[in-house]
């Protein structure tokens, strides 16, 4: 102790040092163990909408039919494809290990220290999303090498960057409703099973199983309303020339609101949390 | 090196838990889910403290007694009830990171770094997080690291390390800042008598060399009296007594142990000795034909002394203070000390 007393850290240049080692921790995290970096970080995600790629093959192959509402064969596997590679970027609802650190006492360490808790969460979500940019363009590489003939590919550069944007923006909404699901740790002892829920209507809303274009007629006008939309079936859907520069400047404009909404929603769980939290024991 | 600067302020401190009641029988149990009832649990109750800048202070307590809640409340991990506490001047619940940069925690329980990554990895992000000088960092990593001998298990994964190494490196993570308040609950439990005494010299000289403030929470006696100058003793939520050790003995009317050995072998019962004891108020504990211990007030040790002395042929005596723990049960006997605080 030198006597004087020790300025606070604090300024953005503090914080941005704070999220680069975070991400840095994260990275040696996720690769403390091979077997844990394969199955959490490589493979996971994929399964679902190569599944997806079976069943409509096997729709199309029992029913004869040459097309399910305006998707042929092709079309559905290739969305898929697209679906599959881009679903790689959305932020997994397990990626986070929030609520067991609430449930056991652990987040106790953060709350001594000048920190915002929120700049150790976000360091999960940048370290995720840059190496998941990495795998996703191997993967779709790998693909295109392996079977070029049925590989889709998009229409554009610009069709790239948009769905980019799109997918990396609503991963980030799916990660603060994620951290919200994990804050209610704070109340219930359930989360584990909130949130395979989530995964499941929120995959449902991406169009993970099937694009919108196939839904009911009041999903068809609801769902765009909600940020799972933008994050996955719109991104592919402008990959493939389906949808246009007006259609990414709304879903941009959802997904900016639906961040704004849940960063505050994020802060407020937070916040009324910690005046529960007793640390684990007396 | 105390200084009267007062870092922790707290006035009739109290925290009260509220449970959930578990009822007994399925019908009952179903009921809970339509209707609850909770109840309520007094873990502080109007706890006065000051301590000053500086001060190594031990507190006691059974399980439950209250110390880990008074840690996290003066820490700002969980928000009091009612009353005041404060930590260098703030309302510990709202501290901002000025003051967050000046303490720190260690809890033996609870690791508080990362257990997927060595430590040093650890300690580059509390680095970051507290904006440490590299240079400073490095000579701090090294120079603690040394004093506690786990210099050359800084790389390894933290799982991998035994538990004596693992809280050497929680400590030497809440040393990295420099911090001026340190608060550690049970830092020594688990571990085997090196690893305790390593970590209890580390502590009275970073005390002593830097002035740190250090507020002890432990089972272990010997941890209190080796390191700490002030006790806190709680039960069932108050503060039984708060002063140092001289002070509990005086209060307590605390006893000496005199142990004589013998130039010759006793013959029959010393029964001369026991009544020497008597008449000082106290008594002979323990017999062997060249050994007899006494337990006496300790005003009384000395007259008694005197007169074993021209009673018997002495080869060698030592008094010795009671030990810590005898008081503390005394104390939690009592359930107040008449004049305690």
């Amino acid at each position: 102790m030198s006597g004087a007393v020790a300025a606070a850290p604090g300024g953005l240049r503090h914080h941005w040092r704070i999220l680069r080692s975070a991400v840095a921790y994260e990275y040696k995290k996720a690769a403390a163990f091979k077997a844990g970096f394969i199955v959490r970080e490589l493979i996971h995600g994929i399964e679902r909408p190569i599944i997806m790629i079976f069943v409509y093959k096997a729709i199309f192959v029992s029913s004869g039919a040459a097309a399910i509402g305006t998707y042929g064969e092709a079309d559905l596997i290739a969305y898929m494809l697209l679906g599959a590679t881009l679903w790689k970027l959305v932020f997994p609802e397990r990626g986070l290990d929030l609520a067991e650190q609430i449930f056991e006492g652990f987040i106790t360490k953060f709350l001594i220290m000048p920190l915002r808790f929120f700049l150790m969460m976000l360091g999960r979500f940048v370290q995720y999303s840059s190496l998941q940019l990495l795998i996703a363009s191997t993967f779709w590489l790998l693909g295109l090498l392996i079977a070029p003939a049925i590989w889709p590919r998009p229409v554009s550069a610009v069709a790239v960057a948009q769905a980019l944007t799109l997918v990396l923006l609503g991963s980030y909404c799916y990660f603060l409703l994620i951290v919200v699901l994990n804050t209610m740790a704070f109340w219930l002892d359930v989360v584990w099973t909130l949130l395979v829920m989530v995964r499941f209507i929120v995959g449902f809303c991406a169009g993970q199983l099937l694009p919108l274009a196939l839904m009911p007629g009041f999903l068809k006008t609801t769902l765009p309303w909600f940020f799972p939309y933008w994050m996955l079936c719109a991104p592919v859907e402008i990959l493939l020339g389906r949808l246009g520069g007006a259609d990414f400047q709304r879903g941009l404009l959802t997904l900016i609101a639906w961040t704004l909404a849940l960063q505050l929603l994020a802060a407020a769980t937070w916040r009324r949390g910690l005046r529960r939290y007793t640390g684990v024991g007396q | 090196m105390t200084t009267t600067s007062p870092l922790i302020h707290c006035r009739r401190l109290g925290k009260t838990y509220r449970t959930l009641r578990r009822r007994e029988g399925v019908l009952r149990l179903l009921g809970g889910l339509v209707k609850r009832e909770h109840v309520e649990h007094a873990a502080l109750v109007d706890a006065d403290l000051d301590i000053l800048q500086g001060e190594m202070v031990g507190l006691i307590g059974a399980n439950g007694a209250g110390k880990t809640t008074l840690v996290k409340i003066l820490a700002g991990i969980i928000p009091k009830t009612h009353g005041t506490a404060e930590v260098f001047g703030r309302d510990c619940f709202d501290l901002r990171d000025a003051e967050k940069t000046r303490l720190s925690l260690v809890m033996g329980q609870r690791s508080q770094l990362w257990w997927d990554i060595p430590p040093l990895d650890s300690f580059r992000l509390l680095r970051a997080i507290y904006d440490v000088d590299h240079d400073v960092f490095e000579r701090r990593v090294a120079e603690h690291a040394e004093r506690l001998g786990v210099a050359d298990r800084l790389e390894v994964q933290l799982r991998q390390l035994s538990l004596g190494q693992r809280m050497k490196m929680e400590i030497i993570g809440a040393f990295l800042h420099d911090p001026e308040l340190v608060f550690l609950d049970e830092p020594t439990i688990g571990l085997d008598l090196v690893s305790q005494e390593t970590i209890r010299r580390f502590l009275r000289d970073l005390n002593r060399e830097r002035g740190v403030t250090i507020l002890l929470t432990s089972h272990d006696m010997a941890d209190i009296e080796q390191t700490c100058e002030r006790l806190l003793i709680l039960d069932g939520g108050k503060l039984l007594f708060d002063g140092d050790l001289p002070d509990l003995q005086r209060r307590l009317v605390g006893k000496r142990r005199v142990e004589l050995h013998l130039e010759d072998e006793l013959v029959g019962e010393p029964t001369d000795a026991a009544e020497v004891a008597r008449k000082h108020d106290g008594e002979l504990v323990e017999v062997s034909p060249r050994r007899l211990v006494f337990l006496v007030p300790t005003a009384r040790s000395q007259a008694l002394v005197r007169e074993l002395f021209d009673l018997l042929a002495v080869k060698d005596l030592s008094v010795e203070r009671q030990p810590l723990e005898d008081l503390v049960r005394e104390v939690f006997r009592r359930g107040q000390l008449e004049d305690a605080p």
